[in-house]
């Protein structure tokens, strides 16, 4: 068993905790840029996992696809910040919790 | 006459009306009265042209039974064995007779309607609905089998209805016509009842198994003719087992047909109120056609009835208890064209009795001569309603001879004819009863009923004769009455002349022997089941007969006379007796039929509709509002859930996630 192989249920485990950090902080903090770290935080968690996986089967599939994870969450990232501009400039305060017209 | 011929003459005569009905129904509003005078009588014409080819035609062949059916087209086919329909026509001397009378007929009351209708704003949908009318009546008289029958059958039903109820703004119109429609429809449902037994029923071979039992399914079907062409089951009908309880069922079922079309107890109360519709309507479909297809029918089916001796001692019975019934009933009413139509259901009621003894020759000899003069009697009390402003009621005419000298002499004419005195009635009538003395169900017992008929008949002729036309004018409107146009003139007339001498042509030289239509008809009759045709009484007998009948006939006009006319006899003595009180109140009230319906059908219904809807609606609500409410409660319990928050949302996908993972992996779990 290499170092990798080892190492590998750390990994899985550490990427876990990371997301469940994210998530939780997805629907716990009310600051929209706190949310979107935390979603960064949860991608990465999962690109961690994709990496690990990779190494793990010898495969280079995961890592394509991490590669996939990180363009897809820069595009979004993009559009949010464009989102919460908007927001901000017609003067409303940057609050999730504000952010309620969808009920209607 | 060859299956071609008949197929393009047949539908001739189909087409012309159908043509006429829907030139003046769509095209009439637009092109004006003109128009639809012309259309909507042309199209009769033309039919009645045809019609008297195809009699020049059967007249003209060989003797016998010149029965030619046509196929027009094929309109459905279920495969062999199963039901198998075409739009087929029966050419014979019965359908040319009917025929020759519908369009004949029908031709000069739509004459007298061009006059009649003149101011009416409906001319156009009137036309139409007559046309429509002579086009359903065609098609049930041609009918070749019971699918096509049976559309005939509905369709003079459905123009009935439209035509008593042509004048929609009364409300007693709209009642009226409704009332005769759904008694129609009870004898439609017995009708297509025993098609459907007939077409289950009726087997090709001898059968192996009883045809009132359930045979093994392959000789069943290979047994069963299932057919609902009239000549086949005609030919076949003795495998419907002479006698068996099930033919007695399927000739009662048409009896039931023909008692609802043709005004028959138990069957009745619609027609004395169907004359809500326009006069010439009442004369053509309520006096000459429509009414007397219940007659056509058995007659029809005499192959049927030759071996249900139990169905046809019934129809004889209802239809003398029918003719007692109404010439009673006729006695006391006071509206002119009631008076008419309760002669009408009596004279029919004895014609169902001939054809219910097998005397079907007299019975359509007795359809003949009535089309003329009870068409004749409805025209010219068309007149005379015209002239006293729409009046009906008998007491407020009297003294009309010398204001309406022609219709005042047609009139008297038609009541010699219906009373049965020198015209037409004298000798069909005579004719018929003569075959009562020998034939029927205990005969001579119902010859003696149809004795009083004949003594009834002459007084209620001659009650309604003697009130409209003699003595002194009742009212204003009577004062003032004047003669009708030609055009309306014309049409009575015709009739008159007809009713006065087609009994002499048809029965010269002798009043009481044999007469045309029993030398034109018998080979329909004979064909199948002649064992059946009544027998026809001796010339002793039947001078006997004919001096009984004339001497009741007079008697009843003599009686009528004096107390109407000369006023020297008063039967308010007689019928204060204590036997006789209830009389006249029985009869003003028509036997109170319309009462004990109400009491027991009626009234019932509504009660029930009321209770169930007490009780049903409830029900259907907790129901409903069940159903709906629990839709409710659910939508609010889950409308809570949509607060709008990103968090939420995000908090249900995770949730969800987490419970799909946990599923997933157990089932993976429970899987190895």
């Amino acid at each position: 068993m290499t170092l990798s192989q080892s190492m590998f249920p750390w990994i899985l485990l550490t990427a876990a905790f990371l997301f469940t950090l994210g998530a939780l902080g997805v629907l716990i903090r009310r600051n929209p840029l706190v949310v979107f770290m935390c979603i960064e935080l949860m991608l990465n968690a999962v690109n961690l996992a994709l990496v690990g996986y990779s190494s793990y089967l010898n495969s280079e599939e995961g890592q394509v696809f991490a590669f996939m994870v990180i363009v897809v969450a820069a595009a979004e990232v993009v559009v949010g910040l464009g989102l919460l501009t908007r927001v901000f400039s017609i003067g409303r305060e940057l609050d999730v919790d504000d952010l309620d017209e969808m009920k209607q | 006459m060859n299956a071609s011929t008949a197929a393009l003459l047949a539908g001739l005569v189909l087409l012309f009306p159908l043509a006429g009905s829907a030139l003046c129904g769509l095209l009439g509003p637009v092109l004006g009265r003109r128009f639809v005078n012309l259309a909507g009588t042309l199209s009769i014409g033309a039919a009645f042209a045809v019609t008297l080819v195809i009699f020049v035609q059967v007249l003209g062949a060989a003797s016998g039974h010149q029965s030619t059916t046509a196929t027009l087209w094929n309109w459905l086919n279920l495969g062999p064995g199963n039901l198998n329909v075409s739009v087929d026509v029966t050419i014979d001397q019965l359908s040319v007779l009917m025929l020759l009378v519908i369009t004949g007929v029908g031709l000069l009351i739509h004459v007298y309607s061009v006059g009649y209708m003149e101011h009416d704003p409906g001319v156009a949908r009137f036309f139409g609905y007559m046309n429509l009318f002579i086009f359903s009546m065609a098609l049930l008289v041609l009918a070749a089998n019971m699918v096509i029958l049976i559309i005939g059958w509905a369709a003079v039903a459905l123009s009935s209805y439209l035509l008593i109820g042509f004048w929609y703004e009364r409300e007693s119109a709209v009642l009226a016509a409704r009332k005769a429609f759904i008694t129609q429809v009870i004898g439609d449902v017995a009708l297509v009842i025993a098609a459907f037994l007939i077409f289950v029923n009726l087997t090709t071979v001898p059968p192996t198994c009883p045809p009132t039992e359930v045979c093994a399914l392959p000789a069943f079907f290979t047994q069963h003719l299932h057919t609902l062409s009239l000549p086949q089951i005609f030919a076949h009908a003795s495998s419907l087992g002479a006698g068996s309880p099930l033919i007695t069922l399927i000739c009662i079922l048409l009896a039931v047909g023909a008692f609802a079309k043709s005004a028959q107890f138990p069957l009745h109360t619609w027609l004395p109120d169907a004359m809500e519709g326009p006069t010439p309507v009442s004369a053509l479909i309520h006096a000459a056609t429509m009414v007397t297809a219940g007659v056509y029918l058995i007659a029809r089916f005499h192959a049927l009835f030759a071996l249900a001796p139990i169905a046809s001692g019934m129809v004889a019975c209802v239809g003398m208890g029918t003719a007692v019934m109404a010439g009673f009933i006729a006695l006391s009413q006071v509206d002119i064209k009631r008076v008419i139509a309760y002669s009408t259901m009596s004279q029919i009621g004895l014609m169902i009795f001939a054809v219910g003894i097998g005397a079907y020759a007299a019975g359509m000899y007795q359809f003949l001569l009535h089309a003329f003069f009870k068409a004749l009697l409805f025209l010219a009390a068309g007149n005379v309603i015209h002239a006293v402003h729409d009046e009906q009621d008998i007491r407020e005419m009297g003294g009309l001879d010398s204001r309406m000298r022609v219709t005042a002499w047609c009139f008297l004419v038609g009541s010699l004819a219906l009373a049965g005195f020198l015209f037409a009635g004298m000798f069909s009538k005579e004719n018929l009863l003569g075959f009562g003395m020998i034939n029927g169900p205990g005969a001579p017992t119902l010859y003696i009923v149809g004795i009083v008929v004949n003594v009834l008949t002459g007084l209620y002729a001659f009650r309604l004769y003697g009130t409209t036309f003699r003595g002194e004018p009742r009212s204003e409107a009577a004062r003032n009455a004047h003669e009708s146009k030609a055009v309306m003139l014309w049409p009575v007339v015709i009739l008159a002349g007809l009713s006065a001498l087609a009994g002499w042509i048809l029965q010269w030289p002798v009043a009481f022997g044999p007469h045309l239509i029993d030398a034109f008809l018998n080979p329909v009759f004979a064909s199948p089941g002649g064992s059946h045709i009544a027998k026809a009484p001796g010339l002793g007998l039947g001078v006997i007969g004919f001096v009984i009948g004339l001497t009741c006939s007079l008697i009843g006009i003599a009686i009528a006379l004096r107390i109407w006319v000369r006023h020297d006899l008063d039967p308010s003595r007689v019928l204060a007796r204590p036997g006789f009180r209830l009389l006249p109140r029985l009869s003003f009230n028509k036997l109170y039929f319309d009462e004990i319906y109400d009491a027991l059908l009626v009234r019932p219904t509504r009660a029930l509709a009321r209770g169930l809807r007490r009780v049903g609606d409830p029900v259907m609500d907790s129901w409903i509002k069940g159903v709906s409410g629990v839709a409710t409660d659910f939508s609010s319990a889950f409308r809570t859930i949509q607060t709008g928050l990103i968090r939420d949302y995000a908090s249900y996908m995770v949730l969800f996630v987490v419970i799909f993972t946990v599923a997933v992996m157990l089932a993976a779990g429970l899987a190895k």
